[in-house]
């Protein structure tokens, strides 16, 4: 059912016209690293804290392989004696002891700024994660907010709330996550190769020529592994919603006596869930030993080749061998990283897309420059042949003509898809017209400023969307600074008073998802009271009672007929008894005016709208609240 | 201690804390928010642990398997450190050969074992969780809808995604591994104390400094990771609703109010990220320091005593205790994490026990028989009813219902027009009085054998996913498709049913969202249709179907009802008319029975609603109209 505020445009998916040209992954890299250079300070300041801890990480190991060195010469006389690094030497007035003490003093004095300096750089990485993420979110928010009703028409809801709140995280990682990451991995690998080579040639490259076997190895498992989680990941949705469906449909499930049924159908998709679990265990049991094995080849080079270099007398036992064992250790931990740098690179491009698409996206409804100010309406509405297509080629409004003077109660009928919602979106520019236009007080409103135009119309929607919040708050949206008085006012004007002082705590009580259960009527007449506090001299009611029961229809219809003195109101409904008291009807059939006048008139001129009165009176039982 | 670590990093960032902040939308306090932790609790443990009873011969296959790993590993290392210590300080070219061999072996054998305890211990989880599930969801179809009535669909999600993800990482991981971590401590220590006693001590004593500092920083970031949760769904529920009610910001032009307030909530959130980060990077580093520390020691303590002994020998031994430290330090912070593991798991099977535990609100009594072929004569008697027995809805209801006659219950919400539908369904028991049918106790009848004899047609038109011949099909699973064919063709609907893109095939998609309302509730009247049903339920759908569809449904529901008991809950004027018998609802009880004529001729409640809907203008000429 097509209304105001939910249009689902049926076939042709309108997503088409947000993603025709969908940005090259050279032009979306460009995009991240420009968006890295943004924070190039902080980066670079993440970046020299992790290099210092290289090099900390480098002293700290050579340290302990020295006292291993300064000790076996003195216990070993025909060992090599320590080889201190820059040509330094302990002066030779110092005792063994207190050489190994100062050896063992200079550990720990690398280990504690290593300590520091560790904390500083994860504050430092946390600074720039935090800011880009909260620049992030706040402009794909602000910028969520200016886009038309199309953009909302053609996108899931559930995806834009993931484009803020989850892949603007994986675009902030691309900066730390990849960018750095490459950088930091990069320059470790170079530091570590440089110094293990320095230490000696031959033996780094007998001890890293595993390296490229473990990084290729990890690549083709997550390759092979991905279609696999995917498919787990699918199973398991379909199972966790084969249960929600069971929980949902439960009355229906009892009432045929179909619970056998229902156990085997989700008995069969737990197993096939777990056979599917088997094969993902396979891999992974067979992967994670053979690189485990890959990296134990390194330990076995180094102690058969690095042995015999030791015993050779080529290697000295710590600031070698041991340095080495350590060296190689965290060597193939880094080569590890890239696999996950490899998967974060993809994950942060696919939400990149998805975050750019958002703000790229044209906003099609803004002021123009020119546009004039309105400060007060009188509430004439003018619509001079205007016509309007959702897609091209399928119009839904022709050649549309009519004028309304301040203070007219105008009705709009017509059957479902007539047009009568788009009608209504018109008037308050949620589209703009393809042809024709739209003019209020005189003016278009195309020129006219939006925030001007809107605040001068009060707009009830089909579907009252209440905020997880109080009633007074959810009645104050339009203007959250309104005193209590005036939230009461819109309240009583609205048939409403009565039901929020009942509420444990009244206008204080909180509504929405979270709050008490509404019945359709009470939430429908908050709706109204939202749109009264702003006194609009134009209201528009879009077929308020389509979807509540005949007595909450009832409840509805005298708040609406309080709500619209003393101002223009256009009244769109489905149904002629909603209508009985408005000055003029329109009633449009397949996007024209095929009729318009009093109700009188129309029902004497025996055309369409007698037609649907009477199919709608004799089909329709509506039996109204009971009196006391 | 903990407490004032924990009350310095956390309060200091709540201290800020966001209820200072306006709200777009205000999270729910007053649910009680899950514990995320349990004490251990061996009761629990060995139901936990009696889960893998089927799969003993796994479970002690995986025992065997973690010992022998467990003496690996230090095994492992011991070699390494015995081939630096002895052949490489010795000199020994072929003994570092053979030591070289005998770690290949070795490193063979445990990449085997790391195998099999890997993939076993991931199936005997994956069989646990499997066998959960069926049993959750077997033990979901045999509660009453009561049950489901006062249980929020969210709350049994999450027992089946994380409470049993808990479940399953306890049983696949914390004692495996813990028992793993545990033996190669041992060992280590063994070792270590047979190389040097004293040295050892010292050890010690670092081990419960690691420890405690570990545990503090497990809290400490349990809780700010709490805050960050708690932050991060404030965040998630306001971005939820702004999208879903983006129509209303934009109609009550609410953007930079919403902007600013949203900006607010996310700088929140990272604060609080900022905080679990910081937390990170004070504490990773300080657990490294400790390592650092040992090395330190070990170097002054160790080279101390070599140099005193003048043991060459001490050397050696100075390079295996470095490694062996590691292979003893390492399983503490691994243990650690493992004891949360556990502690989580804990909350997570009470709760997982506590919905197997729940008992229906009812069970058939022992003497129960099956339901012979039933009539579908129908009697209440001084049926009393409430779903909270406190508050009744239904009054002393008495009346009784011929077989294939038509019964409509006339009311406004609230009035027990679907209590009376929900207790003919046995879906729940009067709390006094009797429901007969055909002169049998419903109570006395058994559940399953009753609701196979029930039809049933809800408001909602509940569909589950699969196609539209599933659906059909759920009123009778053996049906053939030309039986499917047929029923729809009795209904005189087939038409519609073969319009679809796929026909019979066409997947109905979620909730039966891919069929428009009236081909969803043409699929609901062929389910009911084919399962023959004795008692037809029918509550009514008030939303409005074009009159065409709404003709043709009017024509189906007649054929749906022919020769069947059937209780109507009405909406329409058609329906009541057609009723062998109209029961006037209001607030519980009976106010007035009778037919549509009869009534109308009493001129009581039932007459005065009539007369006030038609004495509309226009209602009434129509009325007139279309009667004469």
């Amino acid at each position: 059912m097509a209304t105001l505020d939910q249009r689902r445009p049926p076939v042709v998916p309108a997503e088409t016209a947000f993603t025709a040209n969908s940005p090259s992954l050279s032009q979306l890299l460009q995009r991240m690293v420009a968006l890295a250079w943004r924070y190039r300070w902080l980066s670079l300041r993440v970046l020299l804290l992790n290099m210092a801890l290289i090099a900390l990480n480098l002293g700290g190991l050579s340290s302990a392989g020295l006292g291993i060195d300064v000790l076996r010469h003195e216990l070993l006389p025909d060992a090599p004696p320590a080889a201190w690094p820059g040509g330094w030497m302990p002066p030779s007035t110092w005792s063994p002891r207190a050489t190994l003490a100062f050896v063992a003093f200079l550990v720990l004095l690398f280990a504690a700024v290593t300590a520091l300096l560790k904390f500083v750089a994860a504050v430092a990485s946390a600074e720039l994660s935090q800011q880009m993420v909260i620049r992030l979110r706040a402009d794909v928010y602000d910028k969520l907010q200016r886009l038309s009703f199309r953009f909302f028409d053609a996108h899931d809801s559930s995806s834009l709330i993931g484009r803020v709140a989850a892949d603007v995280q994986a675009v902030r990682s691309f900066v730390d996550g990849v960018v750095l990451k490459v950088l930091t991995v990069g320059l470790t690998l170079a530091v570590y190769m440089a110094y293990m080579l320095s230490l000696h040639v031959a033996l780094t490259l007998a001890c890293v020529a595993t390296s490229p076997l473990l990084w290729w190895g990890a690549v083709w498992f997550s390759r092979r592994m991905r279609p696999l989680y995917l498919r787990g990941g699918e199973l398991g949705d379909r199972l966790i919603a084969a249960l929600v469906e069971s929980v949902q449909g439960m009355a229906v499930i009892k009432g045929f006596g179909r619970e056998p049924e229902a156990m085997a159908r989700f008995a069969a998709a737990n197993s096939a869930l777990r056979q599917q679990r088997r094969g993902i265990f396979w891999n992974l049991s067979l992967y994670q030993p053979a690189m485990g094995f890959l990296t134990q080849i390194n330990q076995l080079v180094l102690i058969g080749y690095g042995g015999y270099l030791v015993i050779r007398g080529d290697f000295p036992l710590g600031a070698g061998l041991f340095v080495f064992a350590n060296l190689i250790h965290e060597f193939a931990a880094q080569v590890g990283q890239i696999v996950n740098i490899a998967n974060s690179i993809q994950a942060s491009l696919a939400a990149a897309e998805r975050v750019f698409e958002v703000l790229d996206a044209p906003i099609e409804i803004a002021d123009s420059p020119a546009a004039r100010p309105l400060p007060r309406a009188a509430g004439w509405i003018r619509l001079d042949s205007v016509s309007f297509a959702y897609h091209p080629g399928r119009p839904v409004l022709q050649d549309v003509s009519l004028e309304i003077a301040p203070g007219e109660r105008i009705g709009i009928i017509g059957e479902t898809g007539a047009g009568k919602s788009t009608l209504l979106a018109l008037i308050a520019r949620f589209y703009d017209v393809d042809a024709g236009a739209v003019f209020v007080d005189g003016c278009d409103v195309r020129h006219l400023r939006l925030h001007d135009l809107r605040r001068n119309i009060g707009i009830v929607f089909q579907e009252p969307f209440l905020f997880s919040n109080t009633v007074a708050a959810n009645i104050a949206f339009g203007r959250p600074d309104a005193p209590l008085e005036e939230i009461e006012r819109a309240a009583r004007q609205a048939a409403a008073h009565e039901f929020i002082s009942d509420l444990p705590q009244g206008y204080e009580n909180l509504v929405g998802e979270h709050g008490v259960n509404l019945s359709g009527g009470q939430r429908q007449r908050l709706a109204i009271a939202r749109a009264l506090l702003l006194d609009p001299p134009i209201l528009l009611l879009d077929d308020a009672t389509a979807a509540v029961d005949p007595e909450t229809e009832h409840e509805i219809q005298s708040a609406i007929q309080q709500a619209q003195q003393g101002r223009t109101t256009v009244l769109v409904s489905s149904r002629v008894s909603a209508l009985e008291h408005a000055d003029r009807i329109y009633v449009l059939q397949r996007g024209r005016i095929v009729e318009s006048g009093s109700p009188r008139q129309l029902w004497e001129r025996r055309g369409e709208y007698w037609r649907l009165a009477r199919q709608q009176l004799c089909e329709d039982f509506a039996i109204p609240a009971t009196e006391p | 201690m903990i407490d004032s670590v924990r009350h310095l990093l956390v309060k200091k960032a709540m201290s800020s804390t966001s209820s200072a902040i306006p709200l777009l939308t205000r999270p729910r306090t007053d649910e009680p928010s899950e514990p995320t932790q349990r004490p251990l609790d061996l009761g629990l443990i060995g139901r936990v642990w009696s889960l893998t009873r089927p799969y003993r011969a796994v479970r002690l296959w995986l025992m065997v398997l973690v010992i022998v790993r467990s003496v690996q590993l230090p095994a492992l290392t011991w070699v390494m450190t015995a081939v630096i210590a002895g052949p490489v300080a010795r000199r020994d070219v072929a003994g570092v050969l053979w030591g070289a061999g005998g770690f290949l072996a070795l490193a063979v054998s445990t990449q085997v074992v790391m195998h099999f305890r890997q993939r076993l211990a991931l199936e005997l989880g994956e069989a646990v969780v499997h066998d959960l599930r069926n049993a959750i969801f077997a033990h979901l179809q045999t509660l009453t809808l009561g049950y489901f009535h006062r249980t929020k669909v969210g709350r049994i999600i999450s027992r089946m995604i994380s409470d049993i993800e808990d479940v399953r990482a306890g049983v696949q991981e914390v004692l495996f591994v813990s028992l793993v971590q545990l033996g190669q401590m041992l060992v280590a220590a063994a070792a270590m104390l047979w190389y040097d006693a004293a040295l050892f001590l010292v050890v010690l004593a670092l081990a419960p400094v690691l420890w405690g500092l570990n545990h503090v920083f497990r809290r400490v970031m349990s809780t700010a990771l709490r805050a960050m949760r708690e932050s991060f769904s404030r965040v998630t529920a306001t971005l939820a609703e702004s999208v879903l009610g983006m129509r209303v910001t934009q109609g009550f032009v609410r953007q930079n109010e919403n902007a600013r307030l949203f900006a607010l909530l996310v700088a929140d959130h990272s604060r609080y990220n900022s905080q679990v980060l910081r937390i990170q990077g004070l504490f990773i580093p300080l657990l490294e320091l400790n390592n650092h520390l040992f090395i330190a020691a070990l170097l002054i303590l160790g080279g101390w005593r070599a140099l005193t002994h003048g043991e060459a020998a001490a050397v050696g031994d100075l390079i295996s205790f470095l490694l062996m430290a590691n292979l003893f330090f390492a399983p503490i912070s691994v243990l650690g994490n493992q004891y949360h593991q556990a502690l989580t798991a804990m909350a997570g099977a009470e709760r997982l026990f506590r919905l197997l535990d729940t008992r229906p609100d009812w069970l058939d009594p022992p003497q129960a028989i099956p339901a012979p072929r039933l009539s579908g004569r129908v009697e209440f008697r001084g049926v009393t009813f409430g779903y909270d027995p406190e508050q009744p809805v239904l009054h002393d209801i008495s009346f009784t219902v011929e077989p294939g006659q038509c019964v409509a219950l006339v009311g406004h919400t609230g009035s027990g027009k679907t209590s009376i539908i929900n207790l003919v369904a046995k879906f729940y028991l009067p709390d006094r009085g009797q429901i007969l049918c055909d002169g049998w106790n419903l109570r006395d009848l058994q559940t399953d054998s009753f609701h196979r004899q029930l039809g049933l047609v809800l408001q909602q038109n509940f569909l589950f996913q699969g196609t539209v011949a599933d659906n059909i099909r759920f009123g009778r699973p053996t049906a053939t498709d030309e039986e499917l064919i047929a029923v729809c063709e009795r209904l005189d609907c087939w038409d519609l049913i073969a319009a679809l893109p796929h026909g019979l095939h066409t997947p109905v998609g979620e909730r039966g969202a891919q069929l428009s309302l009236g081909q969803r509730q043409i699929v609901c009247f062929a389910r009911a249709l084919l399962a023959d049903p004795r008692l037809l339920l029918l509550d009514e759908a008030t939303s409005s179907i074009d009159v065409d569809t709404e003709r043709r449904l009017q024509q189906a529901l007649r054929v749906l009802l022919r020769g069947r008991t059937t209780f109507v809950v009405a909406h329409r004027l058609s329906t009541v008319r057609q009723a062998d018998m109209v029961l006037v609802l209001d607030h519980g009880r009976i106010v007035e029975r009778g037919t549509h004529r009869s009534l109308l001729a009493a001129n009581g409640c039932y007459a005065r609603l009539h007369a006030r809907f038609t004495q509309s203008r226009h209602a009434a000429s129509v009325v007139t109209d279309a009667t004469s």
